[in-house]
């Protein structure tokens, strides 16, 4: 008998060990290009292209002076900070707006609005999109301001709605009737008592609109072609993949995309459990 | 009479409702409705961006179907593409769930880090991954070559290992994501059947085989179906990486698409072909539409016979 406990316990550290390092070796697969990236745009581009350890021999802290200078990456930064407040308060507003609404009141085509949504959600017709969409903001003038980007980042968003007007309605019917009692407006039912209630949905639709605007890349190109003053990082830093002298510039590359990521990362070192918490809510009730 | 006074009463009354819907309601429209529409139309018309659109009925379908190997090859990749990433994302993404739910702070660590991927731009990613993979100056390469596991520099990026490459970023990137689904399904089954289980001397096996497996096997299908139509639709990371190259090895349906549209690179001259492109994408949509189909069907069959 006590053997056998002992055999147990043996097993078990066994499995833990081995849990430990598959855990391990997983984190460094995940982290691995990250740090490449970051120490990399330390290095001279020789050594990178060199190989040689993880660590720079030297820090060349001045790569970064370059990308800025140079490379028009403080331009770069500037429009994807601008676009991602726009985009956040844009996705914020007319999503909780529109879910209050859908999730609270009821008046005539409210079935109508909702059902059409909710098929929209079963067809993705994809990079097509992007071509009328562009023409028609062209056509409107806001394809020289960081706005029509922002605007067409923030879409429909069907999800985003249902997602909130479905905490809409977990908050208690009472508050709104006795508000009602109390003279206050649809409106102000809105802001005063509805949007308190819901805030840490709104946290999370603000996290992800700030995720898509930060990265977003394919739409953001097509909206820049012909407008490159109003590159985001993510573009300006995929194309320097085609730049002139691409094969001898790795440590630009590097720097230019540990520009991007840095604030992101920030972002969540300081966010992460909302940004956990968020995607499954996302995904169970989209 | 009476019933239109009420209307007009309810509309009246709920105006502001409707001016607070409207934000919404006209970027639906202009957003998602509009491209809809517009790929309905074109899809008819042989248009290339300058002077009329010509009407030529059918035979934009006519084309896809008879006249575009490289669509279907792309088709082609598509699948091989999703089936990658699904086959490799999935089973590991489950499997560190099942590590990493328990709560615990190193448990929560491990969580963090791996749902890292999640975050960051597939595209910034796609470059550091270019030189990452790169043959001669690359570290795969190098690490490989330094455990003695290769003895020659692999092209990666070349005809034979492009596609094995896209796919393995790709599971990189969706692993994370994927790990949050399932903990969010695991957390979700009570505690007491674990228990009482143990106490009827099941053992882990049994339990994971018995207990969890099955209570899962409702948000698996919802997680499944939701990767499944996600990586029917990747492309962001394929552009930046490979452009569809080499040889359209690696051009999915959407960035064959997306190439009827736009240039690839800002220099490249492309042979804009919109009417063309519009037809094609709603033979996309309903490939992806087909695909949820069988596979929801598939899922129903499965149901039964576990039984």
């Amino acid at each position: 008998m006590p053997k056998e406990y002992r055999m147990s316990k043996v097993w078990k550290a066994v499995g833990k060990i081995f849990k430990w390092l598959f855990l391990g070796s997983m984190c460094v697969f995940t982290v691995y290009p990250v740090v490449y990236a970051v120490l990399g745009s330390l290095k001279s581009n020789a050594e990178l292209t060199l190989g040689g350890n993880l660590l720079p021999k030297e820090w060349h802290f001045e790569n970064y002076a370059y990308a800025f200078s140079k490379l028009d990456f403080g331009r770069y930064t500037w429009n994807s900070i601008l676009l991602a407040i726009l985009t956040v308060i844009l996705s914020v507003v007319t999503a909780s707006m529109g879910g209050y609404v859908l999730g609270r009141r009821e008046f005539p085509g409210k079935k109508v609005i909702s059902s059409v949504y909710l098929s929209s959600m079963f067809v993705s017709v994809g990079s097509v999109a992007l071509y009328p969409l562009y023409k028609l903001l062209n056509r409107l003038g806001l394809t020289n301001h960081m706005l029509g980007l922002a605007l067409l980042l923030t879409g429909g968003q069907v999800a985003n709605v249902f997602m909130i007007s479905g905490f809409v309605r977990s908050v208690p019917k009472e508050l709104d009737d006795a508000a009602t009692i109390d003279g206050a407006g649809i409106f102000r039912i809105y802001w005063q008592i509805i949007v308190p209630m819901i805030r840490p949905i709104l946290g999370v639709v603000a996290l992800f609109s700030f995720r898509t605007a930060w990265n977003e890349f394919i739409t953001a190109q097509v909206f820049t072609m012909s407008n490159p003053g109003l590159k985001t990082l993510s573009v300006a830093v995929a194309n320097l993949r085609y730049s002139a002298n691409a094969a001898a510039e790795w440590h630009l590359m590097m720097a230019g995309a540990s520009i991007a990521l840095a604030p992101i990362l920030a972002v969540y070192l300081l966010a992460n459990k909302q940004f956990i918490a968020g995607i499954t809510a996302g995904a169970v009730k989209g | 009479m009476k019933n239109s006074k009420e209307l007009k009463k309810h509309l009246m009354r709920e105006r502001v409702s409707y001016l607070m819907l409207l934000p919404n309601l006209v970027m639906f429209g202009v957003f998602t409705v509009y491209p809809i529409l517009w790929a309905l139309r074109y899809m008819l018309f042989d248009y290339k961006g300058y002077g009329e659109a010509v009407f030529v009925g059918a035979d934009n379908f006519v084309r896809v179907f008879t006249r575009d190997p490289v669509f279907w090859a792309a088709v082609k990749n598509t699948f091989v593409y999703a089936g990658g990433k699904l086959i490799l994302t999935i089973p590991i993404a489950f499997l560190l769930a099942v590590l990493v739910s328990k709560s615990g702070r190193a448990n929560a660590v491990a969580q963090s880090i791996i749902f890292t991927p999640t975050i960051m731009s597939s595209a910034v990613m796609a470059l550091i991954f270019y030189l990452i993979f790169n043959t001669y100056n690359g570290s795969v390469n190098r690490i490989l070559m330094s455990l003695g596991l290769i003895k020659q520099n692999i092209n990666w990026l070349g005809i034979q290992y492009a596609m094995v490459t896209v796919i393995i970023i790709a599971a990189w990137g969706g692993i994370g994501n994927y790990m949050v689904y399932f903990i969010a399904g695991l957390t979700g089954i009570s505690e007491d059947l674990y228990e009482s289980a143990r106490i009827d001397g099941a053992n882990n096996t049994q339990i994971m085989f018995r207990i969890t497996l099955p209570l899962l096997a409702p948000i698996l299908k919802m997680i499944l179906m939701l990767a499944l139509v996600i990586s029917f639709m990747d492309m962001q990371s394929i552009m930046v990486l490979t452009e569809g190259g080499p040889m359209n090895r690696t051009n999915v349906m959407f960035l064959y698409i997306y190439q009827l549209f736009f240039p690839v690179t800002a220099g490249s001259a492309v042979p804009q072909e919109f009417g063309y492109g519009a037809a094609v994408s709603l033979v996309a949509a309903a490939i992806i539409g087909g695909v949820t189909l069988v596979y929801l069907f598939l899922a129903r069959k499965l149901d039964k016979i576990t039984e």
